[in-house]
């Protein structure tokens, strides 16, 4: 009982910590989250473009799979919010220099573990930096409303919204973390990493919506868990999640969070012994 | 007409005064409190072809500002300075071409590369023809013994090894004056001995130019017949490093080998006790007065040996170091102590 | 010893080379860039392939069809890759030499400070996109040269002056990316170029016509004529995709203000650089 109680006095600190770090430099931190949104302006521009010419004239007219240029629109900025909680800057190249510059010996004599460690240092940023940048998100979505054409989802479909949502936080973390894990082994991670970013990039649904893929491009990219990360959630939003599947992906988006929290640790344990065994 | 001459060379710049906590920060956005920085304060100094100058001073004390100076890499505030007739700042590549600068603690070498690609790049730049290139690397090699780390990545290098590489890196052009500043900072006392040495037959052979700043005393006193010294800005003195002594100790260390059985505690009459080791003991005692106090002591007390010596010279130095420091705020204080 | 200068190409030449020895020590973090950098493009293609199954053409009557915007797509990423290859790197590093005061060193050499600032290192796995530029451009000219409709024209004169306007793209971006790189003499730190140049450049990645429309005129006006950063890909795309071909008298207004835009720009960013300059030089220790 006492050991827990130690243990959760030890995480709030963490906790207090990262938010206080945070907090320090909220003035550049607004700027920054607002500047993000830049490359979304030029991305409404070529939608707007395109939905002109195939609705000649009359873009309120046209949808592409569904999706009318508010739609189109609505999507980007659902998936900037899907980024706040999914993408995980600086997690898997951090753990693979603490692997290499041997950093990691501080975790094996600490009694946490380096994935809960991360895990609530993380969980505090990410808190930090919702209560920074939900200013710039506000003003943004504000500016944007006229585009969100159908305004708020039902409440079904917005408690499923939030729970894709923090369950994208989790997979985001655990995925990340078995890539930083994978430096046990391999030691230029930072190369490889770049490529996962590629593939996120465009396979999370964060360049276009998914449902744009023609087959079989769709149904194998629907299988992968990247969709959970940026697509799943703004789709959920968006009403384009039938209802009666709903609840099926988010068990099957859960399922992808224990797989990779079960890879995670799996892979932590035997680079740990791996590296113990070398005596780094 | 002389290779170096500096008049009234001045330089102060202005310091941003960053301030502590979030609302000094936030309120330093709009109105900001700057100090201002004299790093050198109207120095006058002037350095005949083939002379080899050190400049000695505390930290911060304008040695390496003066040096930057010098090499053009900054403009002073006000006064003047030439070297072989070019006005640094003015940076033209005539002047550019002809000296060199090697700083101890920054380096220029490509970090990933062998040495030998970044001597071939300075070939280019310097535009040295190829047979004089390869006369000077293999001299300068040779010399310095690295002629087998050449093909090595300078990251691989040891300390020693890497400053070495920036020297002759320096010296490929065949500068006519050398800047160097502390080029054995942190060196192991074998390749600062290896790096004096060159320094010093180099030197004599070409007959070039060479100031240096450095903070071992080994270094100047093996290469340097001048020294300066360069404290909060100001130059305090010019001349040889015996002089240094002379100059500012007023003082003689007398030391005594007493006989068996003697007291030694009234030897404070005599001057400050630096320490009491019986039989031994070591006395301060103003230079003026040295006869006069040989002759007491010497009937007052019975004496198995007796030296009498100059204080070591880095304790002077030092001393005279502590002594620009408490006066720094008031220069007619100063003017004062160093007349 | 002669008064000789040095010569630029033999110092730019022993630059390429240094920097290649370099990366091939690299051997495997080389070969994955050059992976990712493929992949990359591919996906880019895969894209634009996506998008234009849904529309003929991006914007009503713009001309942009999908391989004519091919060309501009392989356009973008010659002239990026070049500006990788050649400038992002020293920009980077020269928010270092700054930081670290080794710009000193630079300053010392009897060559012209900006030339060996931006030229020092070459970063060669950037070419990698620029060979995947070169493939895409002549896939798509040879779609537009051989459709039986309006089959596309090329002659010599017209790849010279594409060639010409590809060096003054890169050109604009250099000043842009210079200059922003200089201004860390001022800030003090630079961890938001690479933000600023990408959300700035980002802009220049879709034929101009498409921020004609509703409250993109102002933005339009803004990154053409106060920021050129519009006109880099534009022209020489234009140039050789000829989607206006109608209205050829506008594309060689264009075409002049470009040139117009190149010198201004380097001009600008020289200016930059020397203000900049000076400032370190009266303000370091």
């Amino acid at each position: 009982m006492n050991a827990a109680l130690a243990r959760a006095a030890g995480w709030w600190t963490i906790l207090c910590i990262a938010l206080e770090e945070r907090l320090v430099y909220r003035g550049d931190f607004a700027l920054g989250t607002l500047m993000r949104f830049l490359p979304i302006v030029t991305q409404i521009f070529l939608w707007w473009a395109i939905f002109d010419t195939i609705g000649h004239g009359t873009r309120d007219s046209a949808n592409i799979v569904g999706y009318s240029f508010s739609n189109m629109v609505a999507y980007y900025l659902l998936t900037m919010v899907s980024r706040a909680f999914s993408s995980m800057p600086g997690l898997a190249s951090g753990i693979a220099l603490q692997i290499r510059s041997g950093e990691i010996k501080k975790y094996l004599i600490q009694p946490i573990g380096m994935l809960e460690f991360l895990l609530l240092s993380r969980l505090a940023h990410k808190l930090a930096y919702y209560s920074v940048a939900v200013l710039p998100f506000l003003l943004v979505f504000s500016i944007c409303r006229g585009y969100f054409v159908d305004g708020w989802p039902a409440w079904d479909l917005l408690a499923g919204y939030v729970a894709a949502l923090l369950m994208s936080f989790l997979l985001g973390f655990f995925l990340e973390a078995s890539i930083g894990l994978i430096g046990f082994w391999f030691l230029e991670v930072s190369s490889l990493l770049f490529i996962y970013m590629l593939f996120n990039f465009f396979l999370s649904g964060h360049m276009f919506p998914l449902d744009m893929l023609p087959a079989p491009w769709d149904r194998l990219v629907s299988m992968l868990p990247l969709k959970y990360l940026a697509y799943y959630p703004a789709a959920i939003f968006l009403g384009k999640v039938p209802r009666e599947e709903l609840i099926g992906e988010l068990w099957i988006e859960a399922g992808w969070v224990v797989f990779f929290i079960v890879t995670a640790r799996v892979a932590y344990r035997l680079g740990v012994r791996r590296y113990s065994g070398y005596g780094g | 007409m002389a290779t170096i001459e500096i008049e009234k060379l001045s330089k102060s710049y202005w310091v941003y005064q960053k301030q502590e906590g979030l609302r000094a920060s936030l309120r330093g956005l709009f109105r900001r409190e700057y100090r201002e920085v004299r790093a050198v304060r109207e120095v006058d100094l002037t350095v005949e072809q083939g002379e080899f100058v050190a400049f000695l001073g505390p930290n911060g004390a304008g040695k390496t500002t003066t040096l930057k100076l010098l090499s053009g890499v900054i403009s002073p505030s006000s006064g003047t300075a030439r070297v072989m007739g070019h006005v640094p700042w003015q940076r033209e590549n005539a002047y550019r071409r002809r000296f060199a600068l090697v700083m101890g603690q920054k380096n220029q070498l490509w970090w990933d590369l062998p040495a030998q690609e970044s001597f071939r790049l300075h070939q280019q730049i310097y535009r040295v023809d190829g047979q004089r290139f390869q006369q000077t690397l293999d001299e300068l090699t040779r010399l310095l013994g690295v002629t087998n780390l050449l093909h090595q990545p300078v990251r691989e290098l040891s300390l020693g090894e890497r400053m070495k590489m920036e020297l002759i890196a320096a010296l490929l052009h065949s500068p006519d004056v050398l800047f160097l500043d502390e080029p054995t900072i942190g060196l192991d006392v074998v390749a600062q001995h290896a790096i004096q040495q060159f320094l010093k037959y180099y030197q004599q052979k070409r007959r070039i130019t060479i100031l240096l700043t450095s903070h071992y005393m080994k270094d100047v006193s093996a290469l340097c017949k001048r020294v300066v010294i360069i404290a909060d800005g100001r130059l305090h003195y010019d001349g040889s490093l015996s002089g240094i002594v002379d100059r500012f100790s007023g003082h003689k260390v007398v030391t005594l080998h007493l006989a068996e059985g003697q007291a030694f505690e009234q030897l404070a009459r005599f001057g400050t006790l630096l320490e009491i080791e019986p039989p031994k003991a070591k006395l301060r005692v103003a230079r003026r007065q040295v006869p006069s106090v040989m002759a007491a002591l010497l009937s007052a007390y019975t004496v198995d040996d007796v030296a009498v010596e100059d204080p070591p010279l880095e304790d002077v130095i030092a001393e005279v170091f502590s002594r620009v420091d408490d006066v720094a705020v008031d220069h007619d204080v100063r003017q004062a102590v160093f007349p | 010893m002669a008064q000789r200068r040095p010569s630029y190409l033999r110092v730019f030449l022993t630059f390429a080379r240094n920097s290649l020895v370099r990366d091939t020590m690299f051997r495997t973090n080389f070969l994955l860039q050059c992976i990712s950098s493929a992949g990359w493009t591919l996906m880019n293609v895969g894209f634009y392939l996506i998008v234009f199954q849904h529309t003929p053409l991006i914007g009503p009557e713009s001309g942009w069809g999908k391989y004519e915007f091919f060309v501009f797509l392989a356009t973008t990423w010659l002239i990026n890759s070049l500006v990788q290859t050649f400038f992002m790197t020293n920009a980077d590093d020269y928010s270092e030499l700054i930081r670290t005061g080794n710009l000193d060193f630079v300053l010392l050499k009897p060559i012209d400070t900006q030339f060996l600032v931006s030229f020092q290192k070459m970063d060669w796995s950037s070419l990698s996109t620029f060979t995947a530029g070169v493939i895409l451009l002549v896939v798509a000219l040879w779609q537009l040269t051989t459709r039986p409709v309006h089959p596309l024209s090329i002659s010599p004169w017209m790849v010279g002056l594409y060639l010409f306007y590809l060096c003054c793209g890169v050109a604009i971006f250099y000043s842009l990316m210079i200059s922003l790189a200089s201004t860390s003499i001022w800030l003090g730190r630079n961890q938001t170029l690479y933000d600023f140049w990408f959300y700035i450049t980002n802009f220049a990645r879709y034929p101009m016509e498409i921020y004609n429309r509703g409250w993109g005129v102002p933005l339009w006006g803004f990154f053409t004529f106060v920021v050129p950063v519009l006109v880099v890909v534009n022209v020489p795309a234009r140039l050789l995709a000829q989607p206006l071909h109608p209205q050829r008298s506008l594309s060689w207004q264009l075409a002049c203000f470009a040139l117009l835009a190149t010198i201004v720009s380097l001009l600008a960013s020289r200016w930059v650089f020397q203000r900049a300059l000076l400032s370190y030089r009266s303000a370091s220790s």
